[in-house]
C-alpha cells in the first residue's frame, strides 16, 4: 500500500499510475472492449464523465449508444437497466448519490435483489448499480452519507465498496462480470478528484490489463498484532495513517479493509480477532442496526471469548450529517476517534 | 337449429380469430374460477388468510380476460409481458406454461419460481413474462426489456400492463416519458377497472382518461370504453404494430371490469356499483355474439367449457400432487 | 524538446491561475505520446495533460505548484 511520504517513483513495467475515478473508468472500458453488452447508464455520465469521475473517457470511446445520459427518472432508467439485465445486457447503471435510493429503492431492492430468488433462479439480473458515498466535504445530510448497511441488510444484491486503485479496478470487473446484482459503492473521498482535498492514498500503480479482485473477500490492508481495526472504503485511509502514527509509539495495528459487505468476509474478520484480541469497527455509516454491530456479531457469534476487551465501534452517530466543518469532522470516523478507540481497547 | 355464416361482425375479425379469443377468455374465467374455489377450500372456520393449499392474497382477474385476450393475440413468446398483482389472465393468454404457473400459485417446488414468487410474483423467462407486486413498478423493466429488443435490432415488443391507480404513481409518469424520449418499442396499458381497492377513479385521477395523459408525453393514447375484446384487439393491432415499425410507444387504457373483489376476501362493502357488476360480465355478452354471428355453432361453447374445465382441473390436481419446497433450501437463488 | 502546456480551461478567465493537481509520472521518466502523465485544474474544472511526445519527461511546476493557463509545467525530451 502506498504510504503517503515516499516520493512519486517510476511504475513498474506493465502498470500505470491512476487515481481510483480513473482505475474505475479504466474498468469498465476494458469490459466494454471485451463485451459488446456492457453499457452503462445514468445522470451525468455521458458527456460529463460522472460527477465523480468514475465513467470518464466513455463516452468517447464509445460513443452514445453505449454510454448514455438519463433524464432525472432513477425509477425509470434503474428499473430500464433490470429489464435489460433480465434480456442478456449487461448495464453498469449510476445512481449518482446513494442518498438518492429514497427515489427508486422499489426497483432495487423489490426488483433488482428479488427477480433472481421469486424466479427460483430462472431469471438472471447482471447488473451493475454503482453510487457514490460519503462525506467530509460539506455537502450535508442528503448529500454525504453511506448507507452500505441498508444496502447490505437487504437480501439478493452483492455490495462492494473498494477503498484504493487497485481494488476499484479490479472490484469493477468481478462486479460486470458477476451474474447477479452488485451494488458498487465507490466513496467520494477516495476517488482522487482535483476538486476535493488531495489524497495520496487515492492515486496507487494499477496493472494496465484487465484483471478481477474476488467479491466477498477481505484483504489485510497492513498486518499487526496489537489490534485489530476492521472497516472499509475511506476509513481505510484514516486507519492506515492511525497505524503509522501508532507504530511509532511500539503500537502494531491490523488494518483489515473489508472490501465487500456483500458477501461478508466473516472467516478475515475472525482470523484477525483470533489473532489479536482486540477489535476496532470503523463504519462511516450510521452507527445503530449497521455494519460495526454485524461485524462484532460476526465474532460473538462464533466465539466471544475471542475478544481479550470489549470491542470498540467507531462510526457516525444515529444522527445526520451535518453542514457545518466543525460538527462534520467530530460526527465522522476520523482519524483522531479512531485512535483513541484504540488506545482504548488496549487500555483494557 | 338454424346455420348461420359465420360473419365477421362489426370489427371486420376472422371468424377464427374471433373463436381463439373467446376460448382464451373461456379459458381464464376457468382458470380464475378454479383457483377461487380452491383458494377458500380450506380457509376455514371463518377466513384465516394464511390458511390452506393457497396462502396469502389472491386476485384474480375475472371480468378482465377481453384485455389479456385482446393484447395477447397480437404478440409471440418472444414478446415481454410484465403485469401486476393481478397476473393471471395475462400469463394465460401469453402463454405461460399452466401447469408450472399454478404449481408455483400452490406453491409447489414444480412452480415457475420453485415456490419462492407466488402468485404475485410469476416468472417464466421461455415467453419473457414477469409480474410484480408492487403497483406501477413493473413498467420500469418493461421499458428495459424493450431496450434490449430494439438493440439488438428485432422487431420485439414490451407490453406493459397497469391498473388504473398505478397511473397516479411517480414509475408510470417517468416510464412514458423515458419510453417516448428513446422510442422504446413498449405497449403501455392501464386496465381501468375503476377502483384502485376501494378508491374510485374519480377520487384518486385527476382527469377523466389516463389514456390522455399519453400526450403529455408525446405518445399516443386510446381509450377502449366498453371492455370489448374486439375493441381491445383492434387497438392492440395498432399499438403493437407501431412498437414492431420502432415508431415508438403507445398507451392503451381499458374500461375493463373487475367482477370480484380486490383481493379474495374483499366484502367489497365500499362498492357502490355491485348490483350493476354481473350484467356487465363480458364473456356472456360475447359468446352471445358469437353465436348470432354463427361462429359459434351449436354446442360449441358446450364444448370450450368443458375442454378448459379438463385443462384446468388437470394442472390443478399436478399442482396438489406436486412436492413441497425443502425448508433446508429456503436460502436457495439469494444470489447468482 | 517539446513543452507541455497547461491546458485553457476557463474562457471567462484565460490569465487565471491553475494548480497541477497530480503528476502520475516521475521527473525523469520515460512518456510516450498521448500517455496521461498529469492533472490540472482551474476553479472546479480540471482536466487531464497527455504527453504531446515521447521521451525523457521533466518536471517544471510540482504538485500543488501554479502556472498560468498555456505555461508550460514540464518538457518532454526526446530520444
Amino acid at each position: 500500500m502506498t504510504t503517503t511520504q515516499e516520493p512519486l517513483s517510476t511504475a513498474p513495467h506493465g502498470t500505470h499510475r491512476l487515481t481510483t475515478a480513473k482505475a474505475v473508468a479504466e474498468a469498465i472500458a476494458l469490459e466494454m472492449r471485451a463485451d459488446p453488452s456492457v453499457l452503462c447508464l445514468g445522470e451525468d455520465i455521458g458527456a460529463y464523465g460522472g460527477i465523480f469521475g468514475a465513467t470518464t473517457g466513455l463516452l468517447d470511446e464509445f460513443g452514445p449508444q453505449r454510454v448514455i445520459d438519463t433524464p432525472i427518472s432513477e425509477t425509470a432508467f434503474i428499473g430500464l437497466g433490470i429489464g435489460a439485465a433480465v434480456e442478456g445486457m449487461r448495464p453498469v447503471v449510476e445512481l449518482m448519490f446513494a442518498d438518492f435510493m429514497g427515489v427508486c429503492l422499489d426497483q432495487i431492492y423489490n426488483h433488482m435483489a428479488k427477480i433472481h430468488y421469486e424466479s427460483g433462479g430462472n431469471v438472471t439480473v447482471p447488473m451493475v448499480l454503482t453510487t457514490a458515498v460519503g462525506g467530509g466535504y460539506s455537502d450535508a445530510a442528503q448529500h454525504s452519507q453511506c448507507l452500505w448497511g441498508t444496502f447490505a441488510h437487504l437480501p439478493g444484491m452483492k455490495v462492494v465498496a473498494p477503498s484504493n486503485p487497485y481494488d476499484a479496478k479490479g472490484l469493477m470487473a468481478s462486479a460486470i462480470r458477476d451474474d447477479g446484482p452488485v451494488v458498487y459503492m465507490f466513496h467520494k473521498g477516495v476517488m482522487g478528484l482535483a476538486w476535493m482535498a488531495r489524497n495520496d492514498r487515492a492515486v496507487a500503480d494499477v496493472p494496465e490489463g484487465a484483471y478481477t479482485v474476488p467479491i466477498g473477500e477481505a484483504a489485510v490492508a497492513r498486518e499487526g498484532s496489537d489490534v485489530s481495526v476492521v472497516t472499509i472504503s475511506k476509513s481505510v485511509h484514516h486507519a492506515l495513517d492511525v497505524a503509522e502514527r501508532m507504530a511509532a509509539d511500539g503500537v502494531s495495528v491490523e488494518v483489515l479493509d473489508l472490501r465487500s459487505l456483500v458477501p461478508l468476509d466473516r472467516t478475515a474478520i475472525l482470523a484477525t480477532v483470533a489473532k489479536t484480541g482486540r477489535l476496532v469497527v470503523v463504519d462511516e455509516d450510521y452507527q445503530s442496526f449497521g455494519l460495526s454491530g454485524e461485524v462484532v456479531a460476526t465474532v460473538t457469534d462464533v466465539d466471544p471469548g475471542l475478544f481479550h476487551a470489549a470491542p470498540v465501534r467507531v462510526a457516525n452517530p444515529d444522527t445526520p450529517v451535518p453542514y457545518s466543518r466543525p460538527l462534520e469532522q467530530v460526527v465522522l470516523p476520523g482519524p483522531d476517534r479512531i485512535e483513541a478507540a484504540c488506545r482504548r481497547v488496549l487500555a483494557v | 337449429m338454424t346455420t348461420t355464416t359465420p360473419t365477421r361482425g362489426a370489427t371486420g375479425l376472422d371468424p377464427s380469430v374471433r373463436r381463439e379469443l373467446y376460448r382464451t377468455m373461456v379459458l381464464i374465467r376457468t382458470y380464475e374460477e378454479a383457483v377461487r374455489r380452491e383458494y377458500y377450500a380450506d380457509k376455514g372456520p371463518g377466513f384465516d388468510i394464511g390458511k390452506g393449499l393457497v396462502p396469502g392474497e389472491m386476485h384474480l382477474s375475472a371480468g378482465q380476460e377481453p384485455v389479456a385476450a385482446g393484447i395477447c393475440a397480437h404478440l409471440t413468446t418472444d414478446d415481454a409481458v410484465t403485469a401486476t398483482h393481478r397476473p393471471h389472465h395475462l400469463a394465460i393468454a401469453h402463454g405461460v406454461d399452466m401447469a408450472a404457473m399454478t404449481a408455483e400459485i400452490f406453491g409447489r417446488e414444480t412452480g415457475l419460481g420453485h415456490g419462492r414468487g407466488g402468485h404475485m410474483h410469476l416468472f417464466d423467462p421461455a415467453t419473457h413474462f414477469s409480474c410484480s407486486g408492487i403497483i406501477a413498478e413493473g413498467y420500469p423493466p418493461a421499458l428495459g426489456q424493450a431496450f434490449a429488443f430494439q438493440r439488438r435490432g428485432s422487431d420485439r415488443v414490451a407490453v406493459a400492463v397497469t391498473g388504473e391507480g398505478a397511473a397516479n404513481q411517480g414509475a408510470f409518469h417517468e416510464s412514458l416519458n423515458l419510453a417516448a424520449l428513446w422510442r422504446l418499442p413498449v405497449v403501455f396499458v392501464v386496465e381501468d377497472n375503476d377502483w384502485g381497492i376501494s378508491v374510485p377513479r374519480s377520487a384518486s385521477t385527476s382527469v377523466p382518461s389516463n389514456a390522455a395523459r399519453g400526450a403529455a408525453y408525446g405518445i399516443p393514447g386510446v381509450r377502449v370504453e366498453d371492455n370489448a375484446v374486439e375493441a381491445v384487439y383492434a387497438a392492440a393491432a395498432e399499438a403493437v404494430a407501431r412498437a414492431r415499425a420502432g415508431d415508438g410507444p403507445s398507451l392503451i387504457e381499458v374500461h375493463t371490469l373487475r367482477l370480484w373483489g380486490h383481493f379474495e376476501g374483499d366484502a367489497q362493502g365500499y362498492r357502490t356499483d355491485l348490483d350493476g357488476v354481473p350484467g356487465r360480465d363480458p364473456l356472456p355478452t360475447y359468446r352471445a355474439t358469437l353465436e348470432a354471428d354463427g361462429v359459434l355453432g351449436a354446442g360449441a361453447a358446450d364444448d370450450i367449457a368443458r375442454a378448459a374445465s379438463e385443462r384446468v382441473e388437470s394442472v390443478i390436481a399436478a399442482a396438489k400432487a406436486a412436492p413441497l419446497p425443502d425448508p433446508a433450501q429456503a436460502q436457495s437463488y439469494v444470489l447468482a | 524538446m517539446t513543452d507541455v502546456l497547461f491546458p485553457p480551461l476557463s474562457t471567462q478567465r484565460p490569465d487565471a491561475e491553475g494548480v497541477v493537481t497530480r503528476w502520475f509520472v516521475a521527473d525523469g521518466e520515460t512518456v510516450s505520446a498521448g500517455q496521461l502523465v498529469a492533472e490540472v485544474q482551474v476553479d472546479k474544472v480540471d482536466a487531464e495533460v497527455v504527453a504531446p511526445a515521447g521521451g525523457v519527461l521533466r518536471v517544471l511546476v510540482p504538485e500543488d505548484g501554479t502556472a498560468r493557463q498555456g505555461a508550460a509545467i514540464a518538457r518532454v525530451d526526446e530520444v
